[in-house]
């Protein structure tokens, strides 16, 4: 019996040499991976997220898929926390074999994924959370679709500084204490420096606070009245209906995450015509566009909770997929890599810049485009074009 | 002096929060001499309840809390009778164990009816600027100062003149001895767990007014155990004097230490109050004999 | 069927165990363990690993609250501490794993310390949400203290060796936490039947009494809350080595909540139970994702929504109905299906 064990796992060990060399392509189909937040407070951003691997797939699996084979999307939990994203990945390589991860949840979470992801020349492609820590030290097969903070934040302040021009300008931001608040502060510091702003004060927050009453009073206090506001969703409505409170007159800059509905409904009773910065489209043709297409596949219900994070998965899969088709019908992981870094100038359909993986950062889509809300009817309109910052 | 104000108003806003949360834990602790690990969800629940009842029937706030408050109360006997009353006789700490079990379950039910979008919850309270002085208040602000005083008086007059009250504190003081003079201690049990859940619906409302409905609401159940350890777990009237305390303390040490060290300053001061006191500010010493 | 049982010397009274049945067991399960990865899936090693992680947490804690009585919620600060103790240690200042490991267990062991001379006048939940506030009080510092922690950006962990063999991944780290369990769990079998372990004891069921015995319970207390915290913090060292990166997201309160629970379904106060429970907890959410996977309708939307919620929710549900029907924990359904062998035919 044990001879036997023995001899099955050796037969085992051998066959897999030959042909699992690459997991999760079979003839007909790919399976891609998607670790996400699905549940807790933060699961209607992973549920977006979701959304747009679910369009991505649906269509191009109706125009015959990826040369011939089919799109299988394999959906992990990881609820925000960084070793059950450890955990998710490895049952998705393990057990689900996925062929490479297109849905990835925040930053930490890719992180902790990181070894595996490398150890496996796992084709990924982060687009909800491209922070420099994921490109800075580059990994050949992680590629990065998005601006960073930094970038949104410096292009929202540059464009208050240029064209709002705010009398008696005091600048002041407040920010959250963890490795995306790093990068808002980075792009209010490169904002300061290179403008000579005058620098009010600079506040942080712990994650989940729910209360800012003090730090707004401060904000008051400094004078400030541009503001940079790094609180996000429930945080950034109450710093903004603090500031109210208080009659603060200022021009507020906020998070991408800002541009979300649900964020809208909390933040725009405070009526800050607040802008966002983002590497997505959410206005115009593009996204009408976009909005169409993706009827055909989801039904209305799913689509309510579409955001700018569907469009951005919705991104990544395309370009993964492109890059696939590119290898023909030996598609491997080495070839799929090597071809995502030969990517130049795909077109997005307007979704979002022109996206181009041959750079040294494997970094693409990092152009900027400012919206501005209209408070009272909850809409965005767009200041400027996508830009680089 | 602008600023200080400022920072007391504010800090008595959170407080008062804290506070009515607070009162709810330490109604169930004095009673049942269980710690509820499910307050906090609980609070969470029973404000996404009125929410609903609120898009549904667009009514302001006091008819509104008229409708949630009885709802609250049979949910938190409901769950009294499904969770606790089948554990009776079990040691204490089972049962707490079983309302963090009760915790997890609610977060994912409270996530599964209402999703996980946050929502802008007014309760049709105004929204205009009203000012005491100089200090500028949200009139919902008031209401949660005003919602405090209210329940913490109630409640000291309720433990203090009512004859279930008192039935309460004998309870809370030795449940044979309760049992023997004919109080219905299972009876008293339900009451306080009702009890509670009335608070609780009262902290949640006004809390997600304030500061909006979020499904990680539940989340102030655990930052108010400051509130309740400060002022002694089994005092009802400490807890709502505690949060306060809390609350003004939190404020004032942002203001002037700053960076992020509110969220834990409240847990310093409990550190350094039961060093000196081990039963909190107001609770009741434990005397053993062997 | 076994008629009498009797114990006639000190020694055989304090044994580990006089019953050759149970030392063929016990052998018979680690021989098992050391056999796993030769036929275990790879997903299942990671999820082995992390059980045996769990374990070593839930033997440490049960050391502070089962045996002693003194109810902690800062297990997730001991964890960081411990995690970050190693992780630290390894890559900014490039000691070998087998010094940093134990030096993770050492500081959480200091560091538990400055909790207990303050918690030694606390008792019951008063004691528990002074850990819990603990707990919180390291996380801050951890965030804040950019120099030494990497404050919000984490650590990656990376390069353990022992001999020259990678140890962060597959069977190597399979055997090395098996052995580090191993090792822990002896220590405890050892330590509670000692002058020691029966102290704690004294404590738990009454400290007065404790004292009228002459039991120093300052020492003893402190030395609880150090001994439970140098295992704790070992555990943490070695979730550093399994994930490769930590940061405070790792280190959730709730963890805390999640290490209570599993030494309370395992059964208070018994090393195997707390064993026991950290096992069943680590595998619930497994177990109950492959009894959706049978029932499942993958199609109704409904169940593509809410699935994760849905699990989510059982896992509670699984808890509450554990404690409502085996109040004595998993320990005690193992003694009732013992006695229920040994005593066959007869029902008692």
């Amino acid at each position: 019996m044990r001879m036997r064990i023995i001899a099955l796992s050796a037969a085992l060990l051998a066959s897999s040499a030959v042909f699992a060399a690459d997991p999760g392509v079979t003839d007909t189909e790919i399976r891609i991976g998607d670790v996400n937040i699905m549940t807790g407070p933060a699961s209607f951003i992973g549920r977006a997220v979701s959304l747009g691997s679910k369009i991505a797939a649906s269509e191009i699996n109706a125009n015959g898929g990826v040369n011939g084979r089919d799109i299988v999307i394999v959906t992990e939990d990881d609820g925000y926390v960084p070793s059950r994203s450890f955990q998710a990945l490895t049952k998705l390589i393990e057990v689900d074999e996925i062929f490479a991860l297109n849905g990835t949840s925040g930053t930490a979470n890719v992180l902790a994924m990181m070894p595996l992801i490398e150890e496996n020349n796992l084709p990924t492609v982060v687009t909800t959370a491209p922070n420099e820590l994921i490109y800075n030290p580059v990994r050949p097969s992680v590629f990065t679709i998005g601006a960073s903070y930094e970038d949104a934040f410096f292009g929202q302040l540059k464009y208050i500084h240029e064209n709002l021009e705010p009398e008696n300008a005091v600048y002041g931001i407040i920010r959250q204490e963890d490795d995306f608040g790093v990068t808002v502060e980075a792009g209010y510091d490169r904002a300061v420096r290179e403008f000579g702003l005058k620098d009010g004060i600079r506040l942080h927050y712990t994650r989940g606070t729910t209360n800012f009453a003090t730090e707004v009073a401060q904000m008051n206090a400094a004078g400030v009245n541009v503001l940079a506001n790094g609180a996000i969703i429930a945080g950034a409505a109450n710093v903004l209906s603090e500031a109210r409170k208080l009659g603060m007159e200022a021009q507020v800059a906020a998070v991408w995450s800002e541009n979300m509905p649900p964020s809208v409904g909390l933040s725009a009773p405070a009526g800050y015509d607040y802008l966002v910065g983002d590497y997505v489209a959410l206005t115009g043709p593009a996204v009408d566009e976009f909005l169409e297409r993706a009827r055909q596949y989801v039904s209305e219900e799913e689509l309510a909770g579409l955001n700018r994070y569907t469009y951005v998965t919705y991104i990544g899969l395309k370009v993964l997929a492109h890059a696939m088709e590119q290898c023909g019908q030996e598609l491997t992981r080495t070839c799929t890599v090597e071809q995502l870094r030969q990517i130049r100038d795909f077109d997005t359909q307007g979704l979002s810049g022109a996206i181009s993986f041959d750079n040294d950062e494997q970094l693409s889509g990092t152009a900027i485009a400012i919206y501005q809300l209209n408070a009272a009817d909850k809409t965005f309109k767009a200041l400027t074009d996508f830009v680089e910052y | 002096m602008e600023f200080l104000l400022l920072l007391v108003s504010s800090g008595l806003v959170a407080g008062a929060a804290y506070g009515l949360i607070a009162m709810g834990f330490a109604l169930v602790y004095k009673a049942t001499g269980v710690v509820n690990f499910a307050h906090g969800e609980l609070v969470m629940l029973t404000s996404y309840i009125s929410f609903t009842l609120w898009t549904t029937f667009d009514l302001s706030f006091l008819p509104l809390m008229a409708i949630t408050i009885p709802i609250s109360m049979a949910i938190g006997l409901t769950l009294e009778r499904a969770f606790i009353r089948p554990m009776l006789g079990e040691p204490v700490f089972s049962i707490v164990m079983v309302t963090v079990g009760l915790a997890v379950i609610l977060r994912g039910v409270t996530i599964m009816i209402w999703g996980p979008d946050p929502f802008n919850f007014t309760a049709n309270i105004p929204t205009g600027i009203v000012r005491i002085g100089s200090v500028p208040f949200y009139p919902a602000q008031i209401y949660l100062i005003v919602a405090l005083a209210v329940m913490a008086l109630a409640g000291w007059a309720f433990l203090r003149f009512t004859r279930m009250g008192v039935a309460m504190r004998a309870v809370a003081d030795n449940e044979t001895a309760a049992l023997l003079v004919g109080i219905s201690v299972s009876r008293i049990h339900a009451t306080a767990w009702m009890l509670s859940s009335a608070l609780a619906s009262i902290a949640g409302v006004l809390f997600a007014v304030n500061y909006r409905l979020v499904p990680d609401l539940w989340f102030q159940g655990l930052k108010s155990f400051p509130a309740v350890i400060l002022g002694g777990m089994d005092s009802v009237l400490g807890a709502a004097i505690g949060g306060i305390v809390i609350g003004v303390i939190e404020s004032l040490s942002q203001g002037y230490v700053g960076q992020g060290v509110r969220e834990i300053a409240g847990f310093i001061v409990i550190i350094i109050v039961l060093m000196v006191r081990p039963y909190g500010l107001f609770g009741s010493r434990e005397i053993e004999r062997v | 069927m076994r008629t009498g049982h009797f114990k006639e010397s000190y020694g055989q009274l304090v044994a580990l165990s006089d019953s050759p049945v149970a030392w063929s067991w016990a052998g018979f399960g680690i021989a098992l363990l050391i056999a796993a990865p030769l036929v275990a899936h790879n997903y299942f090693l990671t999820l082995m690993v992390a059980a045996m992680i769990a374990v070593i947490g839930a033997v440490g804690l049960n050391m502070l609250t089962g045996t002693t009585g003194l109810i902690s919620l800062g297990q997730s600060g001991f964890l960081a501490v411990g995690a970050y103790t190693n992780a630290i240690l390894m890559m900014d200042y490039g000691w070998p794993v087998l010094l940093s490991l134990p030096a993770a267990g050492l500081v959480a062991a200091l560091v538990s310390l400055l909790v207990g001379v303050p918690s030694l006048r606390l008792k019951g939940l008063y004691l528990a949400i002074t850990t819990l506030a603990f707990a919180f009080i390291i996380n801050h510092l951890i965030l804040h203290n950019e120099w030494l922690t990497h404050g919000p950006n984490g650590i990656f962990v990376s390069g353990a060796k022992i001999l020259d063999l990678e140890i962060q991944r597959g069977r190597p780290l399979y055997y090395f936490v098996l052995a580090v369990t191993v090792l822990v769990i002896v220590f405890a079998l050892n330590l509670q039947r000692s002058r020691i372990g029966r102290a704690w004891l004294a404590i738990r069921d009454h400290d007065i009494a404790a004292r009228v015995m002459g039991i120093d319970l300052v020492r003893y207390k402190l030395l609880a809350f150090m001994v439970s915290s140098f295992i704790v913090g070992i555990a943490g060292g070695l979730i550093s080595l399994q994930i490769r990166f930590i940061n405070i997201d790792v280190f959730a309160l709730i963890l805390s909540i999640e290490a209570l629970a599993m030494i309370i379904l395992g059964g208070l106060g018994s090393i195997a139970g707390a064993a026991l429970g950290a096992v069943f907890l680590s595998f619930l959410p497994e177990a109950i994702r492959y009894v959706f996977a049978l029932f499942g309708d993958p199609n109704s939307t409904v169940y593509t929504t809410y699935v994760y919620e849905i699990r989510g929710i059982s896992y509670g549900v699984v808890i509450v109905l554990f404690l409502r029907f085996k109040p004595d924990g998993l320990i005690g359904l193992w003694r009732d299906a013992r006695k229920y062998w040994s005593n066959w035919p007869l029902a008692y």
